[in-house]
């Protein structure tokens, strides 16, 4: 018994190094979703280029797409914007954006000058829809299938590379 | 030329460590006298080597050498020039210097200071030590190199010293906080040598107490600077947050109290000598567990930029390495250190037991707690929760309180046993006092009484009236009486102050966001708040708006400016608050917003009775120091 | 002694006590403006209680961020709305995920972390006593 005791705190600090080990092998460092396999929110939001058309969740009606949320002022979101205009043009999946608490003209402007991989951008000023879909930052994206549900959110720039790891299995459900 | 004498010097230092570290214990083991070392004359080249090449990373910050990456990332032609040596310590290399130079100060120390004659035993402990330091330089050198350069075109100013360490606490802060965990490390190596020669307890005892106090005494002061700090730079008025980084200073801290707690009775009874060596092994651990965990980049949140997990895998191959390696011999060795002494219930013995226990298993809830989120992560294959403030404030609350009743009748129990009568009638009359202190609180506090303010409010009172309090039967002079327990005093009666501070503060905050306008007044509390005026201000390196508020009430009109600082170089905001401090209350402003034209979003604050908090740590602190340097003066 | 020690104590404690008056309520200048102070209270104590999800380690409370300002005003609309705080706080999680709370859910996941320390009291205290008996 007495021997048991003595070796007790050995065994538990080998476990805890242990444990601390793998986890300095866990590289992941973004906010897992809390809306997996939830279906994307109800909103009514104005459209970004036309500010009387007011857009719903029936809007987005071409089924798997993609929801990116970008802004003028993030600067990541440049970074990704050629990958979007590819994903575009390569017609693998509508885009749809939304613009987050951003100054109308500005991302017009910005849309006009560097290309609109949108099917629409939906303006969310106030950041409502941002906060429903749990969102805490730009760029973010979001994979919905073709059922409504959200399978998948990115935090961060979305390349080549993210595209292939995360979200290119769910487009072949 | 300069930072490569720097860097040098560290190899040079790196080297003779690892002689230290091997030959004295060889000549021991293998009973070569010809390895022996004059570990004295040693001791001195070495701790002249580390300071050496802490002084030339110093003179390459006040000198602004852009060319040492370490200065470039750290500092600016702008930064003023006390900030300057600071930005030493001020981020993980430089730090690190430090760390090492503080572990051979208490190294120095303790050689030169100790009362221990035994040539062997001191031989074990400069040696343990010195592979300790050996590890931790090897880090540096390896993987975190402060004297690296940027040639051959070095950038022409620097990236500036992160803005919220742009402060005078933060030029005291890391060095005590870095001297306080460092220190463990003699106890450490004392309770090391203890099990290699199966030292008798009472002996290792003595040698260990002195450092496991002054250890405690540095950390103390670290932490409660800390906790000052975060309170008037961080702008949002808080003072403890449980923040992954506080509780890794936190966990050593209460080990450390344990510990000294222990050796107390292990000195003075011979008991508890096998626990207090696996205490001195697990606070030492605690302390080099908080540097990985802070340093490796695991317990930073969602969003924080990666730190070097390489890094962190080094670290943890030297806690791996020190801690596993002591905890074998632990569980090998036949250690011959309990003495089977014989004591009751009521007795100081139990009661040192009793306070052990609850440290340590609290000190071990709040590790756990702070790592939990990976754990979870882990079982739950990738669900993600928080452990924070309100977890550890229900788990602390039973513990301190319970803590809190031992520490009020600490001081009347005897060695062995106490004797019942006059242990009975001390309790009872300190539970009049107490109790005829509430009564009238309650009255006071009818209007807004908390629950557990309350308790923490009698609590304070339970523990001063504990550690101030005499027996009546005896016939002794009151002053001479305290001045032979001035440092349990102190100490205790600290804890007392903060435990008032925290009680009070805790529950009687106010808080509320404003949005005020120049010209602007709100009553809050029992103060008028009043946005007088804001402007442009510029400082060394930075230009900021500074808003002119004043807090009127009955009987003082003060003005407090609190600001909006943008940092040159950096482009980083900091708020500075503005602070009025009062005896019995802080009043506590800081900016928010620029919502539009001149108009600010404002948080306002009134802290009853939180200086109190530091206060009681300065008290405690002092009181571990007073008790370390008698002990080392003690024949 | 005894009798000092209570003045004192009594004369420190009043005065801070004292200087703290009730809370008076006006509508305007105020960021939040609530209909009684049980909401208020509840408003406030809840921005310490919930995470800024941007934030290497804040609360609300101390979090300037836009998400945390969209966050406080989430909260506020809900709590003028005489929602509990268990329903905000449920609001809230459906949405960011338990991250959110600093205050983790007790579930068997977590049991070991809520029940944990309590449980190595009463082992360690049970042990020590059957250790002393045996002896005895």
């Amino acid at each position: 018994m007495k021997k048991l005791l003595d070796i007790l705190p050995l065994v538990i600090f080998v476990t805890l190094i242990i444990v601390l080990f793998s986890f300095l092998s866990n590289e992941d460092d973004q906010l897992e979703t809390a809306l997996i396999d939830e279906s994307f929110p109800e909103f009514s939001l104005t459209s970004l280029t036309d500010k009387t058309k007011v857009l719903t969740k029936s809007d987005i009606s071409e089924l798997p797409a993609l929801i990116n949320v970008w802004a003028t002022w993030c600067i990541a979101c440049k970074v990704e914007h050629p990958f979007l205009m590819q994903l575009k043009e390569e017609s693998i999946l509508p885009i749809y954006g939304l613009n987050y608490k951003d100054n109308r003209n500005k991302a017009i402007a910005l849309l006009q000058a560097d290309g609109n991989p949108f099917e629409f951008s939906i303006f969310d000023f106030e950041g409502r829809l941002a906060i429903d879909l749990g969102v805490y930052g730009a760029p973010e994206t979001f994979f919905i299938d073709k059922a409504g549900l959200i399978r998948v959110r990115h935090v961060g720039v979305i390349d080549d590379k993210v595209w292939k790891e995360k979200f290119a299995k769910y487009l072949d459900e | 030329m300069i930072p490569e004498l720097g860097h040098i010097t560290l190899i040079a230092y790196l080297v003779l460590c690892l002689v230290g570290g091997i030959l004295p214990l060889a000549a021991i083991f293998f009973n070569k006298a010809a390895l022996e070392m004059p570990i004295k004359r040693v001791t001195s080249l070495l701790f002249s080597l580390i300071t050496f090449s802490f002084l030339i990373l110093i003179y390459s910050f006040l000198v602004d050498d852009f060319s040492v990456a370490y200065v470039a990332q750290n500092s600016n032609i702008n930064l003023p020039f006390y900030f300057k040596f600071a930005a030493t310590w001020g981020a993980h290399e430089g730090s690190l210097i430090l760390w090492i130079l503080a572990m051979n100060a208490w190294l120095i120390s303790f050689i030169f200071l100790t009362k221990c004659k035994n040539t062997d035993f001191l031989n074990t402990v400069f040696s343990i030590s010195c592979q300790v330091m050996f590890a931790f330089t090897l880090f540096t050198l390896l993987t975190s190199n402060p004297f690296e350069r940027i040639l051959p075109i070095p950038p022409l100013n620097g990236a500036d010293l992160n803005p919220s360490l742009q402060d005078i606490a933060f030029t005291i802060h890391p060095p005590l906080l870095y001297f306080g965990y460092s220190g463990l490390l003699i106890p450490f190596a004392i309770a090391v040598a203890a099990m290699l020669f199966n030292t008798d307890t009472k002996e290792w005892a003595s040698y260990s107490r002195p450092w496991t106090l002054l250890s405690c005494s540095f950390l103390t002061l670290g932490i409660a600077l800390g906790s000052w700090w975060a309170y008037y730079e961080l702008g949002w008025g808080g003072w403890w947050f449980w923040d992954p980084v506080e509780n890794a200073a936190f966990v050593p801290w209460l080990l450390s109290v344990a510990l000294f707690h222990s050796l107390i009775t292990s000195q003075s009874k011979g008991v508890f000598g096998k626990w207090s060596i696996l205490l001195s092994i697990l606070a030492f651990s605690t302390s080099l567990l908080g540097t990985f965990l802070v340093r490796s980049g695991i317990l930073t949140s969602v969003h924080a930029f990666a730190l070097d997990p390489e890094r962190g895998l080094f670290i943890l191959g030297i806690l791996a390495f020190f801690i596993v390696g002591s905890l074998i011999i632990y569980s090998i060795k036949d250690l011959n250190q309990d003495n089977s002494g014989t004591y009751e219930l009521n007795s100081k013995e139990f009661g040192f037991l009793l306070n052990n226990l609850l440290l340590v298993i609290l000190a071990i809830s709040i590790l756990f707690g702070t790592i939990f989120p990976l754990i979870y992560e882990a079982i739950t294959d990738g669900k993600q929760i928080s452990v924070g403030a309100p977890y550890f404030e229900i788990i602390l609350f039973p513990f301190a309180l319970a803590l809190g009743l031992l520490q009020g009748i600490a001081l009347y129990l005897s060695w062995g046993s106490s004797s019942s009568f006059s242990f009975i009638q001390r309790v009872f009359l300190e539970s009049i006092s107490v109790f005829g202190l509430i009564l009238l609180i309650l009255y006071i506090l009818f209007d807004n009484l908390y629950l557990t303010s309350f308790i923490t409010i009698f609590l304070a009172c339970w523990i001063a009236a504990g550690t101030l309090q005499v027996s009546k039967k005896r016939n002794i002079n009151y002053w001479s009486f305290l001045k032979k327990r001035l440092a349990v005093t102190f100490a205790h009666v600290g804890m007392a102050i903060l435990v008032l501070g925290v009680g009070v503060v805790s529950s009687y905050s106010l808080e509320k966001e404003l949005i005020l306008a120049p010209g602007d007044s709100f009553e809050f509390g029992d103060q008028i708040v009043s946005f007088e005026s804001v402007e442009d201000t510029l400082g060394p390196n930075y230009f900021s708006k500074s808003a002119n508020i004043s807090f009127k009430d009955t009987q003082n009109d003060t003005n407090v400016i609190t600001e909006k600082r943008t940092y040159v170089p950096s482009g980083q905001l900091t708020t500075e608050a503005g602070i009025i401090m009062e005896p019995f209350q802080d009043l506590y402003i800081s900016m928010g917003d620029n919502l539009e034209a001149d108009i600010w979003s404002f948080k306002v604050q009134i802290k009853p009775f939180i200086r109190w908090i530091w206060l009681g740590a300065l008290l405690i602190a002092i009181g571990s120091m007073l008790a370390g340097i008698k002990q080392i003066r003690r024949a | 002694m005894n009798k000092i020690l209570i003045i004192i104590f009594i004369c420190s404690i009043s005065l801070g006590i004292l200087s703290e008056a009730e809370q008076k309520f006006t509508f305007d200048k105020e960021a939040y403006s609530f209909d009684n102070i049980v909401q208020e209270e509840l408003f406030y104590s809840l921005l310490v209680e919930l995470r800024c999800p941007k934030c290497q380690s804040s609360n609300l409370s101390g979090s300037n961020s836009p998400i945390s300002n969209d966050l406080k005003r989430e909260v506020y609309e809900l709590v003028i709305k005489e929602q509990s705080a268990e329903e905000i706080k449920a609001y809230l999680v459906e949405r960011y995920g338990n991250f959110i709370i600093y205050n983790p859910p007790i579930e068997p996941a977590t049991y070991i972390l809520w029940f944990g320390p309590f449980l190595l009291i009463i082992l360690s205290l049970g042990s020590i006593i059957l250790y002393r008996r045996k002896q005895a």
